[in-house]
């Protein structure tokens, strides 16, 4: 029970942060930092602790957001309807690539969630009266959370949630189901595992917690446009989880504050960020394909 | 309906057009994805790179089509040379999904360097050829489309006599049946390899040109054409080059005939849409004989 601990006083560090931070805008910054925590976790669940590899996840993120979006054209609603709404929304399209994904292994499951991420940005920028095309859809934010500080206080609140969910998620007896998949999905279901079920629902848990993040970012940045949900989200996302180490509990987290931050930080390599991210995918598989969090505690695992 | 039908021809010879370079570059992913089952994601930046190759041959150069050609393969093939050695061989072997994620680095790098230095502005090779389109019947065709689809048979069917004749041609069919016989039976799997991998590329980056002086080139040209061409190789069956012809010359079609028809919007989703339905009812693809799922 260490873990949690350490998340929980990492929080209450972090919830000092807006008063440290005098300038609105890195509290922008560390807003992002946290919705990508939440995105390279929830994608850990698939590509660590299931061992299944998928490249839609920005499609997830975005299913989430233009869930917002458009619940609020229609009817008005804030942040607290769309979270759950977005939510399910993203699982039920985590359901929709899962039950055509479960034959499929390796190389098609790979070329199946790029399909699927194609296809979901070319339905956002193309269905112009669904989702405003190119262009996209505003989101109003309720006035109690226009302060910035305040939504980061309410980000902060969802990214805990959300790692802790993840943290006893994968140490339940489910995450040794999504390990037992991982490291041999036929002894796994001869030993009577339904390994169809298990693999779907996991599918379904990560894609929702994508929609969450994607929800929060459309109310970060007050709209949504469908270049913010490309493969190249989908590739940043990955990389966080490379970087950070797959399968470990802090790899995504360690992954994502530093792409996030990093680029920031040596604001001049901004525009290099994208260069950054392929160099540095092909430079960690190469050199330490278990990544920083995983180099640092030995090799424990895998 | 009549009025529609007068334009089936045209939409016809788009498709053909489109479903020719489809398949040159589904035909080089055959050979990398197919054989030598690297899951190459940044093939699509081979196709980009080969326009991009081909717009110096022609523009800065000023040569004309056949040496501007001739500029891209050889800057492909050392392309193609460097990445083999240098990304895909040392991960060989290990963890297939590494080799997935560093084409994917790969592809996300070569897209970005290119759109720092050349800028996203579209650019177009010049062919040198007459401008203005031709009428045949009442099909409106340029110059450049007729070059495209000529390019590809003579390419396509230089490439299946190589293979059906050449000792390189028997070693890498041999490659595709079986990795380990092919090995005891003395055939020198790392360097057809090698070898496979550079016609891919060379494959994909005079797709590319072709292409481009239709459609132009810009750093992201490659993205949906990957993603293409890996749908024709499934749908097809891995591994199958007739089977990867005949898919790509189907996809053009298709495609043409949907955006004519039904609305230009839907041209892009409808492979996704035939990939997704193949998958589930038949895996091992249209052409594929064995069942191989990873």
């Amino acid at each position: 029970m260490r873990t949690p601990l350490i998340l929980l006083l990492t929080t209450a560090i972090a919830c000092a942060l807006p008063a440290v931070l005098e300038s609105g805008y890195f509290i922008n910054v560390a807003i992002i930092a946290l919705i990508y925590v939440i995105l390279a976790s929830s994608l850990d669940i698939m590509m660590g602790w299931t061992g299944k590899f998928s490249f839609a996840h920005a499609a997830f993120f975005g299913i989430g957001a233009y869930t917002a979006a458009m619940m609020q054209r229609s009817f008005g609603t804030d942040l607290w309807a769309h979270l759950p709404a977005g939510m399910a929304a993203a699982a039920l399209f985590g359901v929709l690539l899962g039950l055509p994904s479960l034959r499929l292994q390796g190389h098609f499951l790979a070329i199946m969630s790029i399909a699927f991420q194609t296809v979901v940005y070319l339905v956002l920028a193309q269905w112009t009266d669904l989702t405003g095309g190119h262009y996209g859809l505003p989101v109003e934010v309720s006035p109690e959370l226009g302060n910035v500080s305040t939504f980061y206080f309410v980000t902060l609140g969802c990214t805990l949630v959300a790692c802790l969910f993840v943290w006893f998620l994968t140490q339940s007896r489910f995450g040794d189901t999504l390990t037992a998949i991982r490291d041999d999905e036929t002894l796994a279901r001869t030993i009577g595992m339904d390994t169809n079920v298990i693999k779907i629902v996991a599918f379904a848990i990560s894609s929702a917690l994508a929609g969450g993040a994607g929800v929060l970012m459309a109310h970060h940045i007050r709209g949504v446009t469908p270049n913010d949900y490309t493969v190249m989200t989908s590739a940043t996302i990955v990389a966080m989880v490379v970087l950070g180490g797959r399968g470990k509990f802090w790899g995504p987290i360690v992954g994502a504050l530093i792409l996030t931050i990093l680029p920031e930080v040596l604001s001049d390599l901004a525009e290099y960020k994208h260069i950054m991210y392929g160099a540095l995918l092909i430079f960690m598989i190469m050199v330490m394909p278990q990544g920083v969090v995983g180099a640092l505690t030995g090799r424990k695992a895998k | 309906m009549v009025s529609d039908l007068v334009l089936l021809p045209q939409f016809l010879t788009n498709g053909l057009v489109i479903g020719s370079g489809y398949v040159l570059v589904a035909v080089g992913l055959t050979l990398i994805f197919g054989i030598l089952h690297i899951v190459n994601f940044a093939h699509g930046e081979f196709y980009m790179l080969g326009g991009f190759a081909a717009v110096l041959g022609s523009q800065l150069l000023g040569l004309p089509a056949l040496p501007t050609l001739l500029v891209v393969a050889v800057v492909m093939a050392a392309f193609g040379l460097v990445v083999e050695r240098v990304v895909f061989r040392p991960l060989g072997g290990k963890d297939p999904t590494n080799a997935i994620i560093a084409s994917f680095g790969l592809s996300v790098l070569l897209q970005n360097l290119m759109l720092k230095t050349v800028g996203a502005e579209p650019m177009a090779v010049k062919s040198g050829f007459a401008p203005g389109a031709i009428q045949i019947g009442n099909v409106f065709i340029t110059a450049e489309r007729i070059a495209i689809v000529a390019a590809m048979a003579v390419i396509v069917a230089a490439l299946l006599l190589v293979l059906r004749y050449t000792w390189t041609g028997r070693a890498l069919r041999s490659l595709s049946e079986n990795p380990t016989v092919a090995l005891i039976s003395g055939v020198n799997v790392r360097r057809v390899s090698l070898i496979t991998f550079v016609i891919g590329s060379v494959l994909a980056g005079l797709s590319g040109a072709l292409m481009s002086t239709v459609f132009m080139v810009q750093p992201n040209s490659g993205a949906l054409i990957v993603m293409k061409a890996f749908i024709i190789v499934v749908v097809a069956g891995m591994g199958s080059i007739e089977g990867a012809i005949i898919v790509g010359l189907a996809l053009g079609l298709i495609e043409s005939l949907v955006a004519g028809y039904m609305g230009n919007e839907l041209r892009d989703i409808v492979g996704f849409l035939i990939v997704i339905l193949v998958l589930a009812v038949r895996p091992q693809g249209l052409f594929g004989l064995k069942t191989e799922r990873s």
